[in-house]
């Protein structure tokens, strides 16, 4: 495995993953500018509105059979929030030559189809088709209302919410259905040729492959993308001082959702690693405290566990529990949290968490998306730890270390999904 | 050890049955750190009514009960539970159970020969105390109740029993609240003696390893069982017609979601060439591609691609396109249309022709992953099948295969609609 990068344009980078792991190439554009109230709803909108056509292939009919032909070439795309920014993905996975029927350059020809729909998209007169945008705004009103569908993923979006109302990370990643209305085929393309012009753009390759470099430097499109000085936000926000802020909506749900929203007072980067010990041995496997205390000893949950979102500095613990059960699970939860302060872990568990963070962390160049999203974080954040460093400094965390992290928790938000 | 191998793909299979009756499956997989093991057995929620192969008593049990047993295999013994004891080696470990097999199973880079002997120890080791089993009941409700708020589990469990009268497949996997309060340890011990016999089960490893050394961990940690005869499985006999037309439920949520069912009936067959070619129609029908989709699109009753799929097992057989829609009826309306229309015209060659190149791309795909191959393997090899006759298949098949299937097996009396409609 080798990894690469190379500076295609000022704000414009290529990385380049050589793998011999897969049958397949994964091709990946990413775009990333810091996320606003005002424009996340277009940006959904745009990520809707370029699988309906580009300069080459017209339509979305053109687009999907040209992927089929490609042997089933693999188009998608997704809108995520990475800290404080707005990152719109385009991946088109296709077969690694070796394992065609018929040889033939299926590399370059993806390269050039995932561009084309990304960076030409089928536009008249300075704006986008007016049928079609009609038709997205529709679908895009029914992807924001869909939030409600995903029980457990509501609840966290929910808390999430309360915790950075008014922040950057409170934005919902799809935008508002009452931000559709004013959106226009004209003002909807002028925002695209400015966010095209001025965002951070990463363009991925991983697999076994040569001069895919060249490629992309005697791409026609790329030629014609300009230098840009990215503004993409680094350090994001806080999230709202709140103590134990208690938010509960109702629905007609079977069972409860419990979400507890926490800050982590971290001193430095370097106190990140501790924090991921910390989570997994709070709630980041079955061998953790919350499921061995919530579901294994007390039987009342059947999903228990915590996350870590190292950008945000946040824990959020989770579990699906039987309505009446809130109170004693509540208590059961704080307790682990309390035990977690006061030391009350032992070093096999410590040894554990660190195995399953070191078996994450093994697996990165096991997935060609997970690999790709490895780097992108470094990108991001300017880290450049490799694989091997970041395995040690898992390592290096000792007990006291986690007791540090444990007594800098604050509990921002304790939301209750309920009927 | 008899040894298959596709030049297509480039990768190489390894087929052993040891005495005892276990078949072992081993794909080596060069230039990958990751390894899966995966154990199954022929046990499913359909599986509710047999004959015990030893004492030929009948028995029939409550509903949930594979899945309960699955929930409890992990404990020992000794008070150790072989799930923490995996994680502990830092590997992930989990296990699931279907309408027709129940798996357990890890995926690693590091610690394998710990793990493995772990997974060959725990199978075959059951420990059900009335107080292990009791705790269990709280968890297992609470999996339940997370999947009665959940639109898509409910749309499909819905779809299958409007095409099924009395199979089993129409139970959900994981019972219910009421039927798992009957569940016992006899039940659990029976059950785990009749199904979880070495001859009943198939267990598939993939990773970079040697075959022999594969299989000489198993037979040094498996004990000396006795063979069992065949399992009398007793399933209800099922009229071939649909049991209802159409069924709705309202849900707290967004918008409507939809399956269509095509109900089919169980063959003798080669069953490699009828699901490649099922999926294949399915697609020239509905995928993103197609003249349907186009149409349902721009009227904005589709938004993605719909799921099409295609299941059997010895005792049913259907077809299943799950999708959100605002008007699901108005979508089946335009489905039965078009079924009629490409019956009578026939699916055109072009159409056929990139189909088969789309799941070309899916099958070779497919094989970039240790577990998902030998989760595969394992699966197929249940039914008897390798998992390489799929790509073998995918080059004798032509258009006119395509037709002629389509119009044997998309017929309107055996099509149903279940719904989830939203509250309000």
């Amino acid at each position: 495995m080798s990894y690469n990068k190379v500076i295609l344009k000022n704000g414009i980078t290529f990385h380049n993953i050589n793998s011999n792991k897969f049958k397949t190439n994964l091709c990946a554009v990413f775009l990333t500018f810091p996320i606003t109230f005002e424009n996340a709803t277009k940006d959904t909108l745009i990520a809707l509105m370029l699988k309906r056509g580009s300069k080459n292939l017209k339509t979305r009919e053109e687009i999907t059979s040209k992927l089929a032909e490609l042997y089933g070439a693999e188009f998608d795309s997704g809108i995520d929030k990475s800290g404080d920014n707005h990152v719109l993905k385009f991946y088109l996975e296709s077969l690694n030559e070796e394992y065609l029927p018929k040889k033939e350059n299926l590399l370059e020809k993806s390269i050039k189809v995932l561009l084309d729909i990304v960076f030409n998209p089928n536009v008249e007169n300075d704006k986008f088709n007016e049928n079609f945008l009609e038709q997205e705004k529709e679908h895009l009103e029914q992807i924001i209302n869909s939030k409600i569908d995903n029980k457990a993923m509501y609840a966290l979006n929910r808390c999430v919410e309360e915790m950075y109302e008014g922040k950057p990370y409170g934005i919902y990643k799809y935008g508002y259905v009452e931000k559709i209305p004013e959106i226009t085929a004209q003002n909807l393309y002028e925002y695209y040729k400015n966010l095209i012009a001025t965002c951070k753009i990463d363009i991925f390759v991983s697999g076994n492959n040569t001069n895919v470099d060249r490629i992309l430097q005697n791409n026609e499109i790329i030629k014609n993308l300009q230098d840009r000085e990215p503004e993409y936000v680094k350090e994001g926000s806080l999230s709202n001082s709140n103590t134990e802020k208690l938010v509960e909506d109702k629905m007609d749900v079977s069972q409860g959702k419990i979400v507890i929203g926490m800050d982590l007072k971290l001193q430095n980067a370097e106190e990140q690693y501790w924090a991921q010990v910390y989570n997994t041995i709070l709630g980041g496997s079955a061998n953790s405290k919350l499921f061995q205390n919530v579901r294994e000893k007390e039987s009342l949950a059947y999903t228990v566990s915590s996350n870590y979102m190292r950008l945000k500095s946040n824990i959020f613990i989770r579990a699906g529990i039987e309505i009446d059960n809130y109170d004693k699970a509540l208590k059961i939860i704080k307790q682990q949290l309390q035990d977690m302060q006061n030391g009350n872990f032992s070093d096999d568990d410590i040894k554990q968490a660190k195995r399953t963070l070191e078996a994450t962390i093994n697996n990165i160049p096991e997935e060609q998306d997970i690999e790709i999203s490895y780097y992108f974080g470094h990108e991001l954040s300017g880290n450049k730890t490799t694989i091997e460093e970041y395995k040690n400094k898992i390592e290096n965390v000792s007990k006291e270390n986690i007791v540090t992290i444990a007594n800098s928790i604050n509990i921002n938000t304790i939301y209750f999904l309920r009927n | 050890m008899k040894i298959i191998e596709n030049n297509t793909v480039k990768e190489k299979a390894y087929f052993e049955e040891l005495e005892n009756g276990l078949k072992v499956i081993i794909i080596p997989k060069k230039n990958t750190n990751k390894k899966m093991a995966i154990i199954g057995t022929k046990f499913g929620s359909i599986d509710n009514h047999f004959i015990k192969p030893k004492t030929k008593q009948e028995v029939t049990i409550p509903d949930g009960v594979a899945h309960f047993l699955e929930h409890k295999m992990f404990e020992q013994a000794d008070g150790t539970n072989s799930l923490d004891t995996l994680t502990a080696l830092g590997v992930e470990a989990n296990a699931y159970t279907t309408n027709d097999h129940t798996a357990y199973y890890f995926e690693t880079i590091d610690n394998f020969e710990p793990a493995f002997k772990e997974l060959l120890n725990y199978v075959f080791h059951p420990y059900y105390t009335d107080e292990n089993v009791e705790k269990e009941k709280g968890i297992i409700a609470q999996e339940i109740k997370m999947y009665d708020d959940d639109p898509i589990s409910k749309v499909f469990l819905n779809a299958l029993q409007c095409m099924y009268n009395a199979c089993p497949v129409r139970i959900d996997v994981a019972g219910t609240v009421e039927s798992i309060n009957k569940i016992n340890k006899d039940i659990l011990y029976d059950c785990y003696n009749t199904f979880y016999h070495p001859s009943n089960m198939v267990l598939s490893v993939c990773g970079d390893f040697e075959p022999e050394y594969i299989i000489n961990l198993i037979k040094e940690n498996m004990e000396k069982m006795d063979k069992q005869d065949r399992i009398d499985r007793i399933y209800p006999e099922e009229n071939p017609e649909i049991c209802e037309k159409f069924k709705e439920e309202k849900m707290e949520v967004s918008i409507p979601t939809f399956v269509i069912g095509i109900k089919d009936e169980v063959e003798d067959t080669d069953i490699v060439r009828k699901e490649l070619l099922l999926n294949i129609i399915l697609n020239c029908i509905f995928d993103e591609n197609s003249k349907l989709f186009k149409e349902l699109y721009e009227e904005g009753l589709i938004l993605s691609e719909p799921d099409l799929e295609y299941e059997y097992s010895n005792i049913y057989s259907h077809m299943m396109i799950f999708s959100p829609s605002k008007e699901p009826k108005k979508v089946y309306e335009k489905f039965k249309q078009e079924v009629s229309r490409l019956i009578n015209e026939g699916i055109d060659e072009k159409t056929f022709n990139r189909t088969k190149n789309k799941i070309y791309g899916r099958l070779i795909t497919s094989y970039n992953d240790a577990s998902q191959i030998a989760r595969a393997f394992m699966r197929d090899y249940m039914n008897n099948i390798v998992s390489f006759d799929g790509i073998e298949k995918w080059k004798k098949i032509n258009v006119n295969d395509a037709n002629e299937m389509l119009r044997n097996k998309f017929k309107e009396d055996k099509m149903i609609l279940s719904v989830i409609e939203p509250k309000n």
